[in-house]
C-alpha cells in the first residue's frame, strides 16, 4: 500500500510528510523539508510522553498551509481522547509549524511533547542513494535553537530551528516538558529558517512571529490577487469551473524566484522538478497566455539572460540555445552533473522565439520584442549554424557529453523514446518531426518580428524563404505514404524512423503540415491506436514497443494534449479536437486534485478509471496549464490584431461556459461557448 | 598554455563584441582577493563593447573571489553558475549581469561545434 503523502508548497521549496506531517526518509520519494534543491531537514517526528501520532483528519488549507489533527496512540489503538494535537504548518521563505495540544479532560496534564530533528543536506538529485556527509549539529541551549549546517569548500547550507516556547534542546531535536490546566491548551511556533549561503543580504534573525504572520498574510493575499487577475470562468458544470481554478492554483504554487532573476517564473513541478526547466516553462506559458500572461515576460527574460554564450561539451552549450535545466543543488554546484546549467535539449530553442511571437500576439508588447531581439536572433541563427548537425536542413540532436548528457533532446527525452514500431533506435544525430515543426514556427514567427518591429525585411524574407523550403523538404522527406503519417524522425542518413506517435499532433500545432494530409493525421491522432479515450498516447498501440506504462511509449501526456488539440483545430478538425479535450477534462475531473505529468495508456473502456504512474509528478506546471490551454482551445480564443476572436468549439458534455476578462491587447475580453446539446432545449445537462 | 584572469583582461581589446546583447549596458567590478590584498578590475558594458580598466569604484554588479577561481573564469574551465553555487564566487548588485561573463571569458578549450562532433556517427547506447 503506497503511503499517502501530504506537500505544502512555496515555489522551488517545498515539505512532504506522511499523513500525520512526520518526515522519515525514504529512498522511493523525496520526503522532507527542501528548498534549493537541497534537503533541510529529513527527519522530523513528533512524539507525546513517547508515543507517535495518529491522524484523525486534515485541512489542506492552500498549497502553502496545511492542518493535521491527530491524537497520541497507534492506529490499533481505541483513540482516548484526553489528549489531542493539532499541527499547523505553512510554507513560505521559511518552514513554520504551530504545535498546539489541547487537554480535553477536567483533570490537569503532565506531558512530555518531543520533535525529533535531523538532516542529510541531500540533493534533490541522489535521494535514493543520499552519499554521507558530514553535519554539524549545534545545540544552543540559551538561545533555544538547534542549528544544522552542513560545509564543503565554501558551499554551506544551514537550517536553524527555533521555538517560541520555552524548550530543552539536544542534538537530536527538541523537547517540551508541559503542564496543562483541565480543558487547557499549550502552544509553540516551531521556526525553521532555511540559509543557502552566498545568496547574500538575508536576514535570518528577524523577528520570527511576527516575520512569519506578516510573510503567512501576504502569501494568502498573493494568491488572492493573482485568482482575481486571472479570467473568470462562469461554467453550467460546477466541475468544470472547480477544475479551472485548481489550476490556476497550482501554477500559483509552483511560482518561484529564481537567485538571477527578479520577478516570479515556474519551476516544472513536483516532487523532482522544483528548478527552472526551460521546455517545461515554455510550453506552460504558451499555455496559459490568455490567462496568466504575467509569467511570459519573466519567463523570455530569465532564459534570454541564460542563453548559451560558449561551446561547452559538457553542458551542451552552445551559443544562443536555451537552457534546459537549472539547478541549484551540490551535485551541480560541483559538477557532479552538468545540470547548474544544462543545454542538452534542441526544441528549447526555437520554441523560446514562438514563445516570443506569440505572446507579442496577445499583449501587444513591442518593447519586449525589441530588447529581445538580440537574443531572439541568437536562437535563430543557432537553429542552423549548430542545430543542423548533418547539414540536411534539418534540426537534430547528439549530446558531447558522453557520460551525462541526455541522449533524447526533444520532449520525449527518455532512452528508449525514439525507436522504430519494431524497437529499433536509429543512429544519432537524430532528427525528430516535431523539432522540424518547431523550427518552421519558429522562422515564420521570426520573419513577423523582424519584418514588424527589428526593421528588417530582408532578414524577414530570408527567414520565410527557409520556412517554405522546410515545409517543403519535410513533406518530402518524412512522410510515410503507405502509412499515412509522419515518421517519428530520420536518422543520420536521412532513413525514417516509422512509427506512429503523438509527435505528429504538434506538427499540426506548428502548421507544417501540408493540408491534404491534415485529414488523415487527425484521423491517425484519435484512431483506436493512439487515442485512449483519455487522451492520446505518446505511441501507439500494435507497435512492438508500446507499453501502456511506458512514459514515451504509450502513456498519455496532458501537455503533449494540450498542443495536439490546438494543432487539430487549427486544421479545422474541431470534432478530433473535441475528443481530445473532452477526454483529458474527464480524466482531471475523475481523479480530482492536480493534472498528473502522465497518466498510463491503457484503453479507458477497460479501465474505467485513469491510471496512475509512480513516477507521475504532480502539480507540474505543464499539465496545469494543459488544462487552461484546452479550455482556450475549446472556445477557440486567438488574438487577431487588436481583437479577440471567439470561435467555440466545445466538448459535448461542456455546457454553457463563459471566460470573463480574458486579458490581452483588446484590454480585458468575454468569450461565450456552448456545446451542441446545451443549445437545444430539453437536453440540457444538469449537474 | 595558461592563461591568468589579469592577462586575459589586460589584453581584452573594446573592440566591437557580437555575441553581446545590444541592449545590455552596465558595469561590473570584479574584486581578485590574493594573499590578503584584493585587486580592482572595473568592466563597462555598452553598445556591444567592453572597457576594462583598474578602479574600486561603485558597480552595478560587484563579483568577489580568490584569484585561483578568476583564473578559472578566465580559462573556461569553471562555469561561472558553478561559481556562484559553490559561493566561490560572491555577487553584488544587479546580477543579471553576471551571465555576461560566460561571454566575456572564453569556454572551456577542447570544446566540439556540435556538427564536428557528430561527425563521428555513434549507434544508440
Amino acid at each position: 500500500m503506497k503511503q499517502e503523502r501530504v506537500s505544502v508548497i512555496a515555489g522551488n521549496a517545498f515539505a512532504t510528510s506522511d499523513a500525520q506531517g512526520d518526515m522519515e526518509v525514504d529512498p522511493r520519494a523525496p520526503v522532507g523539508l527542501f528548498s534549493f534543491d537541497t534537503r533541510f531537514l529529513s527527519h522530523w517526528v513528533l512524539r507525546v510522553d513517547g508515543e507517535r501520532l495518529k491522524a484523525l483528519s486534515r485541512d489542506d488549507m492552500t498549497y502553502f498551509e496545511t492542518r493535521f489533527f491527530l491524537v497520541p496512540g497507534k492506529a490499533s489503538h481505541y483513540v482516548d481522547a484526553d489528549v489531542s494535537v493539532i499541527r499547523h504548518r505553512s510554507l513560505d521563505d521559511s518552514f513554520n509549524e504551530r504545535i498546539i495540544v489541547l487537554n480535553h479532560s477536567p483533570e490537569p496534564a503532565e506531558l512530555t511533547v518531543r520533535m525529533e530533528m535531523g538532516s542529510d543536506f541531500a540533493d534533490l538529485a541522489e535521494i535514493s542513494r543520499p552519499r554521507h556527509r558530514d553535519i554539524t549539529v549545534t545545540a544552543d541551549i540559551v538561545s533555544g535553537q538547534l542549528r544544522l549546517c552542513y560545509e564543503r569548500a565554501r558551499f554551506s547550507r544551514e537550517a536553524i530551528v527555533s521555538s517560541t516556547a520555552p524548550v530543552d534542546v539536544d542534538r537530536r531535536g527538541m523537547t517540551f516538558r508541559i503542564r496543562l490546566a483541565p480543558q487547557g491548551q499549550w502552544e509553540t511556533d516551531l521556526h525553521i529558517s532555511m540559509t543557502v549561503r552566498g545568496e547574500g543580504g538575508r536576514d535570518m534573525r528577524a523577528d520570527l512571529t511576527t516575520h512569519r504572520h506578516h510573510v503567512r498574510r501576504e502569501m494568502r493575499e498573493d494568491l488572492r490577487d493573482w485568482l482575481d487577475r486571472a479570467p473568470q470562468l462562469v461554467a453550467e458544470r460546477e466541475p468544470l469551473a472547480r477544475m479551472y481554478r485548481g489550476s490556476l492554483t497550482d501554477l500559483a504554487a509552483l511560482r518561484y524566484q529564481p537567485l538571477s532573476y527578479p520577478d516570479r517564473i515556474l519551476i516544472g513541478g513536483l516532487p523532482w522538478a522544483t528548478s527552472l526547466y526551460g521546455r517545461d516553462s515554455i510550453v506552460a506559458c504558451l499555455q496559459t497566455l490568455p490567462f496568466t500572461p504575467e509569467l511570459t515576460p519573466a519567463t523570455l527574460r530569465m532564459l534570454a539572460l541564460l542563453q548559451g554564450g560558449q561551446l561547452d561539451d559538457a553542458h551542451d552549450e552552445e551559443p544562443g540555445k536555451i537552457v534546459t535545466e537549472l539547478r541549484y543543488g551540490e551535485a551541480a554546484a560541483f559538477g557532479d552533473q552538468p545540470t547548474s546549467l544544462y543545454y542538452g535539449a534542441a526544441d528549447t530553442t526555437p520554441l523560446f522565439v514562438v514563445l516570443l511571437d506569440e505572446y507579442e500576439r496577445w499583449s501587444g508588447d513591442a518593447t519586449l520584442v525589441r530588447q529581445l531581439r538580440h537574443p531572439a536572433r541568437m536562437a535563430l541563427d543557432w537553429i542552423d549554424e549548430y542545430g543542423d548537425l548533418t547539414g540536411d536542413g534539418y534540426l537534430r540532436y547528439q549530446s558531447r557529453n558522453t557520460r551525462d548528457g541526455t541522449v533524447n533532446q526533444s520532449w520525449k527525452d527518455s532512452d528508449g523514446a525514439i525507436v522504430d514500431r519494431h524497437g529499433r533506435q536509429p543512429d544519432l544525430p537524430r532528427a525528430t518531426c516535431e523539432l522540424q515543426g518547431y523550427a518552421y514556427d519558429a522562422k515564420r514567427r521570426g520573419a513577423r518580428l523582424a519584418r514588424e518591429f527589428w526593421g528588417d525585411p530582408a532578414y524577414a524574407d530570408r527567414l520565410e524563404r527557409e520556412a517554405a523550403e522546410l515545409k517543403r523538404r519535410f513533406n518530402r522527406d518524412f512522410w510515410l505514404p503507405r502509412r499515412e503519417c509522419y515518421a517519428l524522425a530520420l536518422g543520420p542518413d536521412g532513413e525514417p524512423v516509422d512509427a506512429l506517435a503523438s509527435n505528429m499532433g504538434h506538427l499540426m500545432w506548428s502548421g507544417i503540415v501540408e493540408d491534404e494530409r491534415a485529414a488523415a493525421v487527425a484521423d491517425q491522432l484519435v484512431g483506436p491506436d493512439l487515442f485512449s479515450g483519455w487522451g492520446v498516447r505518446t505511441f501507439a498501440a500494435g507497435q512492438r514497443p508500446y507499453n501502456p506504462v511506458g512514459s514515451h511509449l504509450g502513456a498519455v501526456w496532458p501537455s503533449d494534449n494540450a498542443l495536439i488539440a490546438a494543432g487539430l483545430r487549427r486544421y479545422g478538425h474541431d470534432v478530433q479536437a473535441g475528443r481530445v479535450i473532452g477526454g483529458i477534462f474527464d480524466m482531471a475531473q475523475t481523479l480530482g486534485g492536480p493534472v498528473p505529468e502522465v497518466i498510463a495508456g491503457y484503453p479507458r473502456d477497460l479501465t474505467k478509471y485513469p491510471v496512475q504512474l509512480p513516477v507521475a509528478g504532480r502539480p507540474q506546471a505543464w499539465s496545469s496549464g494543459a488544462l487552461l490551454m484546452l479550455l482556450a482551445t475549446a472556445l477557440g480564443l486567438t488574438p487577431c490584431g487588436e481583437n479577440l476572436l471567439v470561435d467555440p468549439a466545445l466538448p459535448d458534455g461542456f455546457g454553457r461556459i463563459e471566460l470573463l476578462d480574458v486579458p490581452g491587447r483588446w484590454g480585458h475580453a468575454d468569450a461565450y461557448g456552448r456545446d451542441r446539446s446545451a443549445g437545444e432545449p430539453g437536453r440540457r445537462r444538469l449537474h | 598554455m595558461t592563461t591568468s584572469a589579469a592577462d586575459y583582461l589586460r589584453r581584452l581589446g573594446s573592440d566591437r563584441r557580437p555575441d553581446l546583447p545590444d541592449t545590455t549596458a552596465g558595469t561590473l567590478r570584479l574584486d581578485v582577493r590574493e594573499d590578503g590584498h584584493t585587486e580592482h578590475w572595473y568592466l563597462t558594458i555598452a553598445d556591444q563593447r567592453v572597457q576594462v580598466t583598474r578602479s574600486a569604484d561603485e558597480a552595478d554588479l560587484v563579483v568577489r573571489a580568490d584569484r585561483a577561481v578568476f583564473d578559472q573564469l578566465a580559462t573556461g574551465q569553471l562555469h561561472p553558475a558553478e561559481a556562484m553555487e559553490r559561493n566561490e564566487a560572491t555577487v553584488q548588485g544587479d546580477i543579471r549581469l553576471f551571465m555576461l561573463l560566460r561571454r566575456i571569458f572564453p569556454g572551456p578549450a577542447g570544446a566540439r561545434h556540435p556538427r564536428k562532433a557528430a561527425g563521428k556517427r555513434s549507434g544508440p547506447r
